[in-house]
């Protein structure tokens, strides 16, 4: 009788399972923060948009102001090139 | 460098007969920027009033306008005639008087009958579209009216229409939607009309016409390739005028600009009765040189005072007013980097400049991002080419900071040995073993790994260079300002900083870094790096809490601001990976397989596989310069300046202006 309930776990199952989910992670890493990068930039931008729009003279303030989320998902890229190398 | 340049404030002061020379000699030299006079407003004020134009400033003024406005017409912009030889501005000034009402006339007669025949145009093109629905029903359109006892109505039915009464019908037509043309006993209209109302007919105009409809159609529409030609003709004529008098006109705007101008400087003066005061900045270096000729220009009938005020030692909550004007003064490989940062602000006057620092940092920062001799290289050519073929100041500037940026790129590209990513991957190429490996393992000849965790640390060195450079700088802003307890605060954070540097080597070796775990720990596992450390973060963090404690919740920017600078290596990173993809893809997948064995279908693939191979390289590329840029820039502004810039100076706007196409 085979025991289908049991499978075995050859070594190089267990790294070639343990390198995907590295890859899983590192995906969420750069996709999550991506994501909150966006949802982030997605007010201010349009918010800068508009006082620029106002105001030329503040296109370097408004700038600035959109891009400081951005710092989340290069935290999320450096972290799924850690995990991945 | 570094700092802006001197100015002088000084006082002009004359009777009211010099005005109009001293204005003259003000506009020639260039240099001295007006601070606009305000009038108090107050009542029963009795002192200085803002000066009024002088005379003639209306007259030049309308023809000013005139010459806008032919400029306009002829989409003719001044510029376009930079290198043309100059003219002299008394000879030009003579056929304004001689010539410009009769150009002005005829460029107004052509442009009054291009309108007349585009409004003709429209009329036509009205009738044609109140003609086409009849022109399906075989009626002459006398025939639609002028009966006594039948009455006609014309409309658009979507399907045919029952009508019970005795009638004529004639339908057009025309998918879905038919002209429908009714004929019907005057006594019956109720019948009818209840008849359509039903049947969801919209009523037309029936055209006021005679003769047969297709004629009618025709007739108009000859009339229109009548007028179009005619205005063909007439925009052939104001073409002529433009190429015969355009460069004159581009000389007339100019000279009557600076007329106008001048003429309307008393305005920015104070002025009595029978005295003017004008106040405003020179830079050093130009002050005897403007003096020396305001007095040959009045016969030393005016006085010119320098007033002992040259900025800079103000304190700095009171820099809304009498501060100078600023102008750069940078050496010559800086100055494209003026543009960037007066999109930022430009620098007060008595705070450091940070042109040269970015000239110097952001081609550096884009070459390490940029990192491909390939990709910088068509970088280099697009910028060379765009500066032969685009004009204007702001764009050549930026356009020689695209060059500078770009240089640095390819230098980079030596150091990593990319050209458009072809490092051992889907080709077998290996240029030379790179300094700092960015290859990484895609396709099937890819045997480098990329050195990553070494181009991340080096990422964060630069950033914490840049940011103690940035704080250093900050000292050095409040130093001046005798603010000695905002220099405290920026010193407190570099020793923050620094603190927590020497913590994190006492407890973890990280590569490229200085490993301090080997020495022997003393007091709770801290060795000594640790606890200098330790000491330098507590010691810093009072500081900061000293100068102002809301700045403690910014303490973690430390971290943060650091960490930032990594992105010069993963934004790096992302663009290699997606060139050597594009390099597996078009090569390894599409065109190398079709070698082995040349068919049809081969050929095609090939041809798909060079297609896949440009665009995704101009999509890199672009997407190069878009990450390259924006991101080395935002390092600028974010983490660079806020340590120590605020911005906000007001820019130097000599009165004057650069003679390009005329001269004395």
């Amino acid at each position: 009788m085979v025991d289908l309930g049991v499978a075995t776990l050859t070594l190089e199952m267990v790294a070639e399972s343990q390198m995907g989910l590295k890859a899983l992670g590192a995906g969420l890493a750069v996709g999550l923060t991506g994501i909150g990068a966006g949802v982030a930039e997605m007010g201010i931008g349009s918010a800068a948009v508009g006082a620029t729009a106002e105001n030329k003279d503040i296109f370097g303030l408004a700038l600035l102001l959109t891009v400081i989320p951005e710092t989340i998902v290069i935290f999320g890229l450096v972290v799924s090139l850690l995990i991945l190398f | 460098m570094l700092q802006p340049k001197t100015m002088t404030r000084l006082l002009i002061v004359g009777s009211k007969e010099q005005m109009p020379s001293a204005v003259t000699e003000l506009y020639r030299h260039h240099v001295y920027h007006i601070t606009d006079y305000t009038d108090q407003g107050k009542e029963g004020y009795e002192g200085f009033r803002i000066g009024q134009p002088m005379e003639g400033a209306t007259e030049l003024s309308t023809d000013l306008i005139k010459i806008r406005s032919i400029e306009s017409i002829f989409g003719l912009s001044p510029d376009d005639y930079l290198d043309t030889k100059k003219r002299s501005s008394r000879s030009i000034k003579e056929i304004i008087e001689r010539e410009l009402p009769a150009i002005e006339q005829e460029v107004s007669n052509l442009t009054a009958q291009r309108s007349a025949a585009e409004a003709r145009i429209k009329v036509n093109e009205q009738r044609i579209a109140e003609l086409t629905p009849f022109s399906g029903i075989p009626l002459e359109l006398g025939l639609y009216r002028g009966y006594e006892s039948v009455s006609v109505i014309a409309g658009k039915a979507p399907r045919e229409i029952e009508i019970t009464v005795p009638h004529e019908k004639f339908i057009a037509s025309d998918k879905g939607n038919n002209t429908t043309v009714i004929f019907f006993k005057k006594a019956d209209r109720a019948t009818v009309e209840h008849a359509l109302a039903e049947a969801q007919f919209q009523p037309i105009p029936i055209p006021e016409e005679e003769g047969s409809v297709r004629k009618a159609i025709d007739t108009y529409q000859s009339e229109i390739s009548q007028l179009t030609a005619a205005i063909a003709d007439i925009d052939e004529k104001i073409a002529d005028i433009k190429g015969k008098h355009g460069n004159f006109l581009a000389a007339c705007d100019e000279v009557l600009s600076a007329d106008v101008e001048q003429a309307e400087a008393p305005l920015r003066f104070a002025t009595t009765e029978l005295t003017f005061i004008a106040d405003g900045w020179v830079p050093v270096s130009e002050v005897q040189s403007l003096k020396s000729g305001l007095a040959q220009a009045t016969g030393d009938k005016i006085l010119v005072m320098e007033v002992e005020e040259t900025g800079g030692h103000h304190d700095s909550h009171d820099h809304s007013k009498n501060q100078p004007p600023v102008e750069y003064d940078n050496p010559g490989f800086a100055k494209p980097m003026q543009s960037i940062v007066d999109i930022y602000s430009r620098p007060r006057y008595d705070e450091l400049d940070p042109t040269l620092m970015v000239a110097i940092i952001f081609p550096l920062f884009f070459g390490i991002i940029l990192g491909d001799i390939g990709y910088g290289a068509v970088l280099l050519i697009l910028a060379l080419g765009l500066q032969r073929m685009l004009k204007g100041e702001a764009v050549q500037q930026l356009l020689k900071v695209l060059r500078n940026a770009s240089i640095s790129a390819i230098i980079f590209g030596f150091v990593y040995a990319e050209i458009f990513g072809a490092h051992p991957g889907a080709l077998n190429i290996e240029l030379w073993h790179p300094l700092i490996s960015r290859h990484l393992l895609i396709g099937t000849h890819a045997h480098h790994q990329g050195d990553i965790a070494v181009l991340l640390v080096f990422a964060v060195w630069l950033g914490i260079i840049q940011m103690t450079l940035g704080r250093f700088m900050g000292v050095y802003n409040h130093a001046r300002h005798r603010n000695m307890l905002h220099v405290m605060g920026q010193v407190s954070w570099i020793a923050f900083m620094w603190g927590a540097l020497l913590l994190i080597w006492s407890i973890a070796a990280i590569p490229l870094m200085p490993d301090l775990t080997m020495l022997p720990p003393i007091v709770m596992g801290l060795n000594i790096a640790g606890i200098i450390g330790g000491i330098l973060v507590l010691a810093g963090a009072i500081g900061i809490g000293i100068e102002s404690p809301l700045e403690l919740i910014e303490l973690p920017s430390v971290i943060s601001h650091s960490l930032s600078y990594t992105r010069l290596a993963a934004v790096g990173l992302s663009s290699v990976a997606i060139a050597m993809v594009v390099n597996f893809i078009a090569i390894e997948m599409l065109i190398e397989p079709q070698f082995k064995e040349l068919t049809a279908v081969g050929i095609v693939l090939i041809i798909i596989g060079i297609f896949v191979l440009l665009i995704g390289h101009l999509l890199n590329t672009a997407l190069g310069l878009l990450g390259g840029g924006l991101q080395s820039l935002r390092l600028q502004y974010v983490e660079f300046f806020t340590k120590f810039y605020k911005g906000g100076g007001e820019k130097y706007n000599p009165f004057g202006k650069k003679r390009n196409l005329t001269e004395d």
